[in-house]
């Protein structure tokens, strides 16, 4: 019967049982013990002083860039977190200016990355749905190594392919291109489109799809009236994580694209420099611009994206 | 609407044989209820015959054409599924409408398909949730949804699998009887899967009695309850279970029992001649008389058999013993007090046998006296606990002294 376990433990030492003392406060209210309720204890306190270290590690990096893109040119290089803010980096990032320090149009580079983003997600849906269909239903000799093979273009290292890739692209003339950069980003988006897909259809009865079938419907008709519709939620979510990953990437256009077709990922590094000097505000304002369209997209589709990412969780 | 003619149908999931060889032959109109215990391949019967499994072996024919390779939307089928698979994203009318909008089961002018809906949900008491998704159902309501997905359209063969399991008791009961008036209402050919005897006996014409991938008997209801072909099918019906208990055979009934337990009543009262040959349990509790095709068949004295006597059938006394009954006598272990009924645990010189009385002043360790007309007594093949063996017939009136010497071999 430990008496610190609890603060404010100075009330005369009352037989209570545990149940008693793990209550907050000591109210009369009856409350159900939740899985993650604690008890303080010097321990659980221990683990919060880790947890907000944590926190405040992986965090502060993104106050220093939001800080860092709101400094003027003269104040970048200063640690201090006292100085003049300003907005005038994001307007220089997005005009001429911009594209004259560093030979790239920044929402060109915009465009260019929603192009490519947007289309990569739609060609690993168009391609990605029925494969993770027949891939969640249909299982064959041979039909986990598939879609392990499909797998390992995540895990692989992009630099594994990338010279190779770099050859193929100059002789098929795709070097610099839209259209090789959303062929290339389907290694990035359609195994993850594929993945998560499959354990949404995997999880959803098959004897809907049956029942669909004695109806007198087709398979096509079965799959597209029935089960297409339910697993909606979960292309919402693939799809935003496809577009984020797609989104993300760096390695494949740093390689494959020139100046003509240069993603943002890419343009945002150009300010800092290649050899001249580095402007870290102007990287920091690029970066930050960066990151809205991702976040605008994971925001619209929120709900969906809830819903989703439980489906598989709780029987229909 | 059709017949449906199955001949060899075998099925594995992987190693396992779910199927070993099913034979049915159902008319047309004919309601055919398949009765097994989980895991004996009813559903799988259903889904071969629905076209929803494959590489199974054996032959298929719907009204007389053959389904091998014919494509599930072409069988002109319709199958009422155990889990509903009610679509969710679709309301009550959008469902049932489905198998009209295919275009599979005859054509229907919007007009036709809300009439056929409105007939279908008003029969079965759901036309005011016609607009609710299935989330926003009860499962009665979804079981008569999905039948209503089954009945709303024509078909050759109406497959119903377990409808009413997933239904509490008293729900059950009251769509048992509904399901009885909607089948004769529209007569038509179904294969009905359930693990409820009382399903099976109520609304069969013919009920098939499914183990491990065969069919053990099959039969109208009155021939699986009073006849059943091996002791599997005798414990599948009737609750409690029937009471089973090894007993051997001695010819010419020289070794009577000395505890006098066994009943030997007057050969002239029997209605049947009286057996030579006795069957009796291993302390001499119960003892029959077995006719003498049915002594041999067990293998003749020496060898031994099974007695099965169902609970129901074994009335409490309380007056005189009749003369023409098997008689047992014993003390009771366990009284169950179930309302209206009590179910009585007794102790037969040894047997546990199982009784149901509705004379509520039994008490436990009470002497009772049981009996059951002889042939209600089923004889069953020997065999190891926990295997099940063939029904042979049913007992005979014990033969006295007299009788015995007279009618030795």
């Amino acid at each position: 019967m430990g008496d610190g376990s609890r603060p404010g433990g100075r009330q005369p030492a009352k037989p209570a049982g545990r149940e008693k003392r793990s209550r907050r406060g000591g109210k009369s209210s009856a409350r159900e013990r939740q899985p993650g309720q604690r008890r303080f204890s010097p321990a659980s306190i221990g683990a919060d002083v880790v947890l907000l270290g944590w926190f405040v590690f992986s965090l502060f990096p993104l106050v220093w860039l939001v800080l860092l893109s709101l400094k003027s040119e003269s104040e970048q290089i200063s640690t201090y977190f006292t100085f003049s803010p300003t907005l005038r980096n994001f307007g220089t990032v997005l005009s001429s200016e911009g594209a004259r320090l560093t030979s790239v149009n920044f929402s060109d580079a915009l465009l260019t990355s929603v192009l490519n983003c947007v289309g990569a997600v739609l060609v690993s849906l168009v391609i990605g749905v029925p494969a993770a269909y027949a891939a969640g239903r249909w299982q064959y000799k041979g039909s986990g190594d598939v879609m392990f093979t499909i797998l390992s273009f995540r895990f692989a290292p992009e630099l594994m392919v990338i010279v190779p890739l770099f050859v193929i692209y100059n002789q098929l003339g795709l070097f610099d291109t839209n259209v090789g950069m959303i062929w290339v980003l389907q290694l990035v988006t359609m195994p993850l489109v594929v993945w998560i897909l499959r354990s949404y259809f995997q999880d959803m009865p098959a004897e809907l799809e049956q029942a669909a079938l004695l109806d007198g419907y087709t398979r096509t008709r079965a799959f597209l009236m029935v089960a297409l519709p339910l697993v909606r939620p979960g292309i919402a979510a693939s799809a935003l994580l496809a577009f984020i990953f797609a989104w993300n990437n760096y390695v494949f256009p740093l390689i494959l694209t020139g100046s003509g077709h240069t993603p943002v990922t890419v343009a945002v590094t150009r300010f800092l420099g290649g050899g001249g000097q580095a402007f870290y505000s102007l990287t920091a304002a690029a970066a930050i611009i960066a990151a809205l369209p991702p976040l605008l997209v994971a925001l619209s589709i929120q709900r969906y994206l809830v819903r989703g990412l439980s489906f598989g969780a709780v029987k229909a | 609407m059709g017949s449906l003619t199955v001949t060899g149908l075998r099925a594995r999931y992987g190693r396992t044989e779910a199927l070993r060889g099913i034979d049915l032959d159902v008319a047309d109109g004919e309601f055919f209820v398949i009765l097994g215990p989980s895991g004996a391949g009813k559903t799988t019967t259903l889904k071969s015959v629905a076209g929803l499994v494959d590489d199974v072996d054996g032959e298929v024919r719907i009204a007389g054409r053959a389904m091998t390779g014919v494509e599930p939307y072409e069988r002109n089928v319709a199958m009422a599924f155990e889990s509903y698979a009610l679509y969710p994203q679709k309301t009550v009318e959008q469902n049932l409408a489905s198998p009209l909008r295919s275009g599979r089961s005859g054509t229907w002018s919007a007009a036709e398909q809300a009439e056929r809906i409105r007939q279908v949900t008003t029969t079965l008491g759901i036309e005011h949730l016609r607009g609710r998704f299935p989330r926003e159902l009860s499962n009665g309501q979804r079981q008569r949804t999905a039948l209503g997905r089954v009945l709303v359209r024509p078909a050759d063969v109406y497959l119903r699998d377990e409808p009413l399991s997933h239904l509490d008791a008293k729900l059950r009961a009251a769509m048992r009887a509904e399901l009885k008036q909607l089948g004769e209402m529209s007569s038509t050919t179904t294969l009905y899967v359930t693990h409820d005897y009382q399903e099976a006996l109520a609304l069969g014409d013919r009920v098939g009695v499914l183990r491990e991938g065969r069919l053990v008997q099959v039969g109208t209801p009155e021939q699986v309850w009073h006849a059943p072909a091996d002791t599997f099918v005798a414990r599948m019906f009737g609750q409690p279970e029937m009471n089973l208990c090894s007993a051997d055979l001695s010819a010419g009934l020289a070794a009577v029992p000395t505890g006098g337990i066994a009943a030997r009543p007057p050969a002239s009262t029997a209605a049947r001649p009286p057996a030579s040959t006795a069957a009796r349990t291993g302390r001499g509790g119960i003892e029959v008389g077995l006719p003498a095709e049915l002594a041999d068949a067990a293998g003749g004295s020496g060898a031994s058999v099974r007695l099965g006597i169902r609970p129901r059938d074994l009335d409490v006394l309380s007056g005189p013993e009749p003369a023409d009954r098997l008689v047992l006598r014993g003390r009771v272990t366990l009284a169950e007090r179930l309302g209206r009924l009590v179910e009585l645990s007794v102790d037969v010189a040894g047997e546990a046998v199982i009784a149901v009385t509705d004379d509520q002043r039994v008490r436990e360790g009470d002497q009772v006296v049981m009996a059951v007309d002889w042939s209600r007594v089923h004889v069953f093949a020997s065999g190891e606990p926990g295997t099940d063996t063939a029904r042979l017939g049913s007992a005979a009136p014990l033969a006295t002294g007299a009788d015995a010497l007279g009618g030795a071999r």
